[in-house]
């Protein structure tokens, strides 16, 4: 039976524990550790960036000087020694490679080891069921490289790194950057702002559906380096497309920081999927090392019937702190947001999302899945807000906790506030442990207690899972299993 | 916040200087902190939908003595009826019934004089208006019902502002059972059309097997600024079950907080607020499950018509070990105009695996296939609404034991519903 080798495959990995968490060895090219106008302009300059980028650096780090990082989410951890970070790092290579064979050949085999088919070959050479989609991967703080672009140009998409995209499509990105998440929006969005390295640029022209699955795979190699990487999406009207986001990071003792900024706008009757697997470095079993996640997502549905919609699957990191919103600003816009984050060991994990309506006929959906494992904390924070103007709006929240461990801890903070008398609001949520009589089931069966919690697990994700793209959703499967690895028992 | 407002109450503070034995230290340490602290503002989390600016500019004086109040009507047949008018304890209008023979009962004054070391067990929270209650108190009501003895019928606490022009009056007021002992606490607070300030906390303690009844009807003057709280302790098997009705105030906010200390304890919160014209109801209600096996409960339904605001924001704690607990909230807000306006926040937060804590909010304006439904069956439309509206409400009143106290309870949100809810409201 293919379902029950399947099965015994998944099983078989859950027991291995974070595979990410080699290290690559390459020759990179560093700017001194620290912060200051200088590292801004030295960052700006390797980028070869023009005048106006600078000046909107700039503007953003004076801007993040005079502000204070923020401290109202469930998380707790030693303060950032925003001085004793690297703040660019790059893999050395004279010149930009113009195809995947003049790339490191130690960062391919990085991203092979990682699971991520940087080769475009073997999908074009018609490797039976291999599906297509176009990656690009970000080593540190610069994109290393971007496969299919050709093919995505001949459909009019453009994908590339932002870096690369200030140059080719500068008024776009001018129009673009900064729109949804203005640059004061938050502590770590400001960070960003001033020091962004790279990121992933897409834009998909008036009544393209994209032809493939986009993706970025991001990797943080080097020691104390932080990565501060932006994505900017942009669906014209009645595009589609679909983007896939992966990360990874070595096993490391110190933490390091990610604050990355994601800006979605979609035009009239456009459409964007946007699916996340993080599964950065979490720490050791004593909370020891891991990524510190501090993310800004937004989306603007912009135009009318326009759809934005979040999946994420959150393992990784030591700390996260990340609420992928959408602004529901176009009339009959529909903002969607799928969630499962697993905390184990000491992770600590503060994360839900925004819907604010806005406009009329406006519609969202929360679904979120919590579990807590070892000593781990686990919270989720939405707002779901309708505007005076906004009529006829309807919001279902679910939000649903699992707890695996007495130690652990499972919370809800969601603010429903509501200005128009015509919309529906629903908001649910529960917390409970893992059912006994569930549990007594599958042992009954013959799985072992640990593969038991990963199917009841698996089981009570579904609902979120179902919304992420094939290949995903597999991964997610397993990476589910072994981050609630040693939780039982 | 102006330092004027802080010296203000400070010297007010200083005229209260031994009026209260042995509380004079308590009242300058809460002072001092009030001074840090400040009014809170919507930008502090517990306080983002109340908004006190009139008291961040300036200083309420005290409220003047005033003498032969109007006082309002019985709603039920009651063990006892305690007056305050102005924050100050009116004997004369007071009547204490039998009930002197099975519970002691007496002003704060004289239960600090005969037991100065219970001063300390006035506490204030960590908040600005709580704080200032604790330097500024001037009056309060000390029940203590012993071990085992049941008290039938409720005991009214009634606050009444009259002629207070703008001024405040701080109350608290103690209430403890002993084992196995049950009463009703009925609070009303009425007042006039000026717009003064009443800023009471009643601090109660359930012992073993008590049940404690709490009953608030708000029915202060349409410029009045409420803030009152109740903080509750709960022995094993005891239980604390309050209902809460706000209809007055301006901006009128309340908080609960009922800590379940011991297996086996109980709470339940239930509550309606009906908001319209410019008035902001907000209900803070936090139930802390300490211990393994407590249970607690939330109903709240809120309605508000033509700019009015209601909001909830209900907490459930559960301790690291505090296995077995059931918690369950419930909220929910109903619009009748385009200018009303409902905010929730029904926040878990769970440290202990094996429990079972749910909540369910729920946002929107009547139900067109109800009121069809009922307008086919023959009945007029403006009916149909207040039934419905009505009936939306009642589940919160399910828990009233004192079936007399229930009927006048509802009969007043049926006046309200008459008002607000018979016609349509300006909506879409």
């Amino acid at each position: 039976m293919a379902g029950t080798q399947e099965t015994q495959q998944q099983v078989a990995e859950i027991t291995g524990e974070y595979k990410y968490g080699f290290v690559t060895d390459v020759d990179m090219d560093m700017a001194p550790k620290g912060l200051s106008e200088d590292i801004v302009r030295f960052i700006s300059a390797k980028k070869g960036e023009p005048e106006w980028l600078l000046d909107w650096r700039l503007k953003a780090y004076r801007a993040w000087l005079k502000m204070e990082e923020p401290d109202w989410a469930k998380v707790d951890y030693p303060k950032i020694d925003y001085d004793d970070i690297y703040y660019y790092a790059a893999p050395k290579s004279q010149n930009k490679p113009k195809s995947l064979d003049e790339v490191d050949p130690e960062l391919l085999r990085t991203y092979e080891k990682l699971g991520i088919p940087l080769a475009e070959q073997e999908v074009l050479a018609g490797v039976e069921g291999a599906r297509k989609i176009a990656v690009d991967a970000v080593f540190d703080s610069v994109s290393v490289a971007t496969t299919f672009r050709e093919e995505l140009k001949k459909a009019g998409v453009i994908f590339m790194s932002i870096s690369e995209a200030v140059h080719e499509y500068p008024e776009l990105v001018q129009k673009y950057m900064g729109t949804v998440v203005p640059q004061r929006d938050n502590y770590f969005a400001a960070l960003n702002c001033a020091v962004f390295t790279d990121g992933t640029f897409v834009y998909i022209p008036k009544g393209v559906r994209c032809p493939m699955e986009l993706s970025t795979y991001f990797r943080i190699n080097t020691e104390n380096t932080g990565q501060f990487e932006r994505t900017l999406i942009v669906a014209d009207e009645g595009a589609y497309v679909s983007y896939l986001e992966g990360c990874t990071a070595p096993m490391r003792d110190e933490n390091q920081l990610h604050a990355a900024v994601v800006e979605l706008i979609a035009l009239d009757d456009s459409e964007i999927k946007y699916s996340t697997v993080q599964n950065w470095y979490p720490g050791d079993k004593d909370g020891k090392g891991g990524i510190y996640n501090f993310v800004t997502k937004r989306a603007l549905c912009k135009g009318k019937n326009s759809k934005v919609s979040w999946t994420q699957v959150e393992t990784g990191s030591a700390v996260t702190w990340k609420y992928p919103s959408c602004v529901l600003a176009g009339e009959g816009s529909v903002g969607e947001f799928y969630s499962v984050a697993v905390t184990n060991n000491l992770q600590q994990a503060d994360t839900g999302t925004k819907m604010i309506h806005m406009a009329p006929n406006t519609r969202s959906t929360i679904i979120s899945k919590g579990i807590s494992a070892g000593r781990s904390q686990n919270s989720y924070r939405g707002l779901v807000k309708v505007l005076s103007g906004a009529e006829n709006v309807r919001n279902y929240t679910q939000c649903d906790s699992l707890l695996v461990s007495s130690d652990s801890g499972a919370h809800t903070v969601p603010y429903i506030e509501v200005k128009n008398p015509t919309a529906q609001i629903e908001h649910e949520a529960t917390t409970s442990k893992i059912s006994e009589d569930q549990l007594f089931y599958c042992r009954a069966r013959g799985l072992g207690e640990e593969e038991a919690v990963a199917m009841i697990v698996n089981g009570f994700c579904k609902e979120v899972m179902q919304h992420l793209p094939m290949e995903f959703a597999v991964e997610a499967q397993k990476l589910l299993g072994i981050s609630l690895e040693g939780s039982v028992g | 916040m102006p330092d004027i407002v802080a010296e203000t109450y400070r010297n007010q503070m200083n005229e209260l200087a031994g009026t209260l034995p042995g509380f004079d230290d308590m009242r300058a340490q809460a002072l001092a902190k009030f001074a840090e602290a400040g009014i809170p503002s919507p930008k502090s989390e517990n306080w983002r939908y109340s908004d006190l600016k009139r008291l961040r500019e300036n200083a309420l004086a005290p409220a003047a003595a005033h003498a032969a109040p109007d006082l309002p009507a019985p709603l039920a047949e009651v063990a006892a009826r305690l007056v305050f008018v102005n924050g100050r304890y009116d004997e004369t209008s007071s009547d204490l019934g039998d009930l002197w023979q099975a519970a002691s009962i007496r002003p704060l004054a004289n239960h600090l004089m005969a037991n100065e070391d219970r001063a300390s067990e006035l506490r204030s929270s960590d908040d600005g208006i709580s704080m200032l209650n604790t330097a500024l108190v001037r009056d309060g009501i000390v029940l203590s019902v012993p071990a085992g003895v049941e008290i039938e019928e409720p005991i009214e606490i009634i606050h009444i502002m009259e002629n207070a022009g703008q001024a405040a009056a701080h109350t608290r007021h103690l209430i403890e059972l002993g084992e196995g002992a049950s009463a009703t606490v009925f609070e009303r607070f009425v007042g006039d059309e000026d717009s003064y300030w009443v800023n009471s906390a009643l601090q109660a303690r359930v012992a073993e097997g008590g049940k404690l009844h709490h009953i608030r009807l708000q029915e202060d003057g349409p410029a009045a600024l409420h803030t009152t709280s109740a903080f509750v302790s709960v022995g094993a098997e005891g239980s604390y079950d309050a209902c809460n009705i706000s209809l007055g105030g301006s901006v009128a906010r309340f908080e609960v907080k009922v800590r379940l200390l011991v297996d086996g304890a109980n709470a339940t919160i239930d509550g309606v607020a009906l908001a319209a014209s410019g008035q902001s109801h907000d209900v803070l209600a936090h139930v802390d499950h300490r211990m393994p096996n407590t249970n607690s409960d939330q109903i709240y339904r809120t309605v508000a018509d033509a700019r009015g605001k209601s909001s909830f924001q209900g907490k459930v704690t559960v301790a690291h070990g505090a296995q077995q607990v059931l918690a369950d909230q419930s909220f929910k807000a109903l619009l009748l105009d385009r200018t009303a306006e409902a905010n929730a926040k029904p926040e878990l937060e769970i440290f202990a695996d094996d429990v079972k804590c749910s909540h369910g909010a729920t946002i929107g304006e009547l139900d067109d296939k109800a009121l069809f439904y009922l307008t086919s069956r023959g009945i007029d439309p403006a009916t149909a609404r207040q039934m419905l509206v009505e009936a939306f409400t009642d589940e919160a009143f399910l828990r009233i034991k004192n079936e007399s106290l229930g009927e006048a309870i509802r009969a007043r949100v049926g006046d309200w519903m008459q008002t607000h809810a018979a016609t349509p409201g300006n909506a879409a």
